[in-house]
């Protein structure tokens, strides 16, 4: 099995600031009250769980009226040094795209932008696949958080393929709630998300998927964090468990319940830092 | 009907976005044409697909909406750019050169209607409308439209549905059955009417030499011909079967040449001449019956065109063709049907003023008019091939009654 080239090094905010302040997808319910002292225990574990799983976790400090810039993988597209900022389609959530920006440009990232008119949701909504000596292609989800305009700009941005997917379920609006690449030949996947085009195309990229219950799927399952071998997930079914184990990985369970009352699981809590999708970005 | 143009671009194929869209378009039951297909030659490189679209307006827009959720865009038909003419007669450089089909022009953020859609002229914008001009029209200072960005036109509505002509959507022909054709041509005219719309009658010297002359003077007398198009030759003719029964010195009855007869026409127009007009010879009792008398009795306007080898001519008869064209203009808005009648020439120089949602009905023995008509631009022309002077006989029974 050989493990994702990336995925070792990860950002994170800190959830200071976090809350269920607005309601932007069919999970968030500002009725709902977040026990902060819980979230932050619970991110405080996330973290050691992906130390421990050999990752290293760098941080982006909290702002306040931006309690989603905890949710990181939306942040934008990390690619070697150069980084895409998301365009967010909620206004809620627009004000995390220049302090992303920000932070990326404070660590010597290139800041390439995605066209203005167009939204799309970073790492959330694009996530890497590199088949067996194979070309590594992102697989981006569209329709409830981004355009299928953006992702044919982000491909002419980042110089690499994408594999556009419609995602037909608003309760798993970002395709990180659908897919969770494993290694080069396996990924989590939830169909229920897709519609029957997006099936056929990620039945053609990936061998060996494994694909969730509709009930695996909406426990967050695919929302998960590979560090090598090791996958941290918000819950493991046993069914998931058990397969992931025969293929040789670690399955560490990393509770987020308080995350989930916004929608994120323990994916949308990281953005990988690592990722490099094409030697060189295309065009700038 | 109407046409939008959308590209769809990335990698649209292994993504099967392109077989996706071209599903949403075919199950909205609009019809598609890819009009340029770019295929990535490496899995790196992007795809471009230009689609055309072809429905009701209202429907287009809604597909397109549906479209660009899956990152369909129009290719954006910019604004138009305006030009001023700076010499009469003269149009800018790069003037965009209309076509016959209804045209819209985008005009400070508003789709303006183009009026008396005509082919081969320049669109001219002025006080918030927007019109079509031929050449020798444009003054100094016209605003004219240049270049193609801004501008949309309609395609030509699909024959069919229950009121259309089907039964001869395909081409010219023969073999046609005649009586359910000459029925077909008395409904069109019958439903013009109904809505409001004119009855042009383009007539060719022929129609005089086979006896149908009397049927279309008919069909002037019931007002079932609201305008009336033909040269000098027609004119002549008519009067002059109606004057001295012969046409072209061949007696019109008889079918025999009359001595000196082939002098009658000269006289006729000579006599047309000493009285002015020939709305005067009618006055005046010269011209007694026939198609141009009953045209002046039922004040159904006609215009003569001139041409070089016409003799005399008429006195009504413009000699300045673009003088001829432009009274012919005149008289087009509002005309829904024409029927060009054993006329070449004519039927061409009508058809290239006529917008193409004219229903329009070539009768000619001679099947190439009718095929050059439509080569010609005038592609709404429907023809109908026979001997014209029966034809117009049945016509007149079914619109007048039978004789």
């Amino acid at each position: 099995m050989a493990e994702l080239a990336w995925g070792r090094r990860y950002l994170m905010c800190p959830p200071h600031h976090f809350g269920v302040l607005y309601e932007i997808n069919p999970w968030m319910h500002e009725a709902v009250a977040v026990e902060h002292d819980a979230a932050s225990l619970q991110w405080q574990d996330l973290v050691a769980a992906l130390r421990l799983a050999g990752a290293e976790v760098v941080t982006i400090d909290p702002h306040p009226n931006v309690p989603d810039l905890v949710f990181t993988a939306n942040a934008g597209i990390v690619n070697g040094n150069q980084f895409v900022p998301s365009h967010f389609r909620h206004p809620e959530r627009q004000a995390e795209t220049e302090i992303d920006a920000a932070w990326f440009a404070d660590h010597g990232f290139q800041v390439d932008r995605l066209p203005a008119e167009l939204d799309h949701e970073g790492a959330g909504d694009a996530l890497p696949f590199t088949p067996e000596n194979g070309q590594t292609v992102l697989v981006s989800g569209y329709s409830f958080r981004s355009d299928a305009a953006a992702i044919a700009a982000l491909g002419d941005l980042v110089g690499c393929p994408i594999k556009a997917v419609q995602l037909i379920d608003p309760r798993l609006y970002h395709v990180d709630l659908t897919f969770c690449p494993l290694d080069e030949r396996r990924a989590i996947c939830a169909p229920m998300g897709w519609d029957s085009y997006g099936r056929k195309v990620i039945e053609a990229l990936v061998p060996e998927p494994l694909w969730l219950e509709d009930h695996e799927a909406l426990a967050f399952c695919a929302n998960s964090v590979v560090v090598g071998t090791t996958i941290v997930m918000p819950s493991t079914p046993p069914r998931v468990g058990r397969q992931l184990e025969a293929w040789g990985f670690t399955v560490v369970e990393s509770r987020v319940d308080e995350f989930l009352k916004a929608g994120g699981g323990c994916r949308c809590l990281t953005l990988a830092l690592d990722v490099t999708l094409s030697p060189t970005p295309a065009r700038q | 009907m109407s046409t939008e143009t959308v590209v769809l671009k990335g990698h649209i194929v292994d993504s099967l976005l392109l077989a996706k869209v071209l599903d949403v378009v075919v199950d909205a039951g609009v019809a598609y044409e890819l009009s340029d297909v770019q295929i990535g030659r490496t899995n790196l490189d992007v795809s471009q697909a230009v689609i055309s679209l072809e429905g009701e307006q209202a429907q287009l827009d809604r597909l397109i909406d549906e479209l660009q959720v899956h990152g369909v865009n129009r290719v954006s038909a910019g604004t138009s750019t305006l030009v001023a003419s700076d010499q009469d007669g003269v149009l800018p450089a790069g003037f965009y050169s209309t076509t016959n089909l209804a045209t819209d022009v985008l005009v400070d953020g508003q789709w303006l209607a183009v009026e008396n859609p005509e082919m081969d002229c320049a669109i001219v914008i002025a006080d918030g409308r927007a019109r079509t001009a031929p050449m020798h029209q444009v003054r100094a200072g016209d605003q004219i439209v240049v270049g193609s960005g801004g501008v949309r036109v309609q395609a030509p509505a699909k024959q069919g549905g229950p009121t259309a002509f089907e039964f001869m959507s395909s081409e010219v022909s023969s073999e046609k059955p005649k009586a359910l054709i000459v029925r077909e041509v008395a409904d069109r005219m019958r439903a013009a009417h109904e809505r409001g719309g004119r009855v042009l009658a383009v007539c060719g010297p022929a129609v005089v030499h086979t006896g149908g002359a009397p049927d279309v003077a008919r069909l002037v007398e019931a007002g079932w011909i609201d305008v009336l198009f033909a040269g000098n030759g027609f004119a002549t003719h008519d009067i002059e079967s109606n004057v001295l029964g012969t046409s072209l010195g061949v007696s019109v009855a008889e079918g025999t040449s009359t001595e000196g007869g082939h002098a009658n026409h000269l006289r006729v127009i000579n006599e047309v001449r000493r009285h002015g007009s020939i709305a005067a010879a009618v006055e005046a009792g010269y011209v007694t019956g026939g198609v141009m008398a009953t045209c002046v009795r039922k004040s159904v306007p006609f215009v003569l065109g001139g041409s070089i080898r016409d003799d005399g001519p008429l006195p009504d008869v413009h000699t300045d063709t673009a003088a001829a064209a432009d009274a012919m203009r005149a008289l087009i808005p509002g005309v829904t049907v024409a029927l060009m009648l054993a006329s070449t020439l004519h039927s061409i120089a009508v058809g290239n003023c006529l917008p193409a949602g004219v229903e329009t009905f070539c009768v000619d023995i001679n099947q190439a008019v009718v095929t050059k008509l439509a080569d010609r631009g005038s592609h709404q022309a429907l023809g109908i091939v026979t001997d014209v002077g029966p034809f117009l006989g049945h016509l007149a029974d079914a619109l007048c009654g039978g004789r």
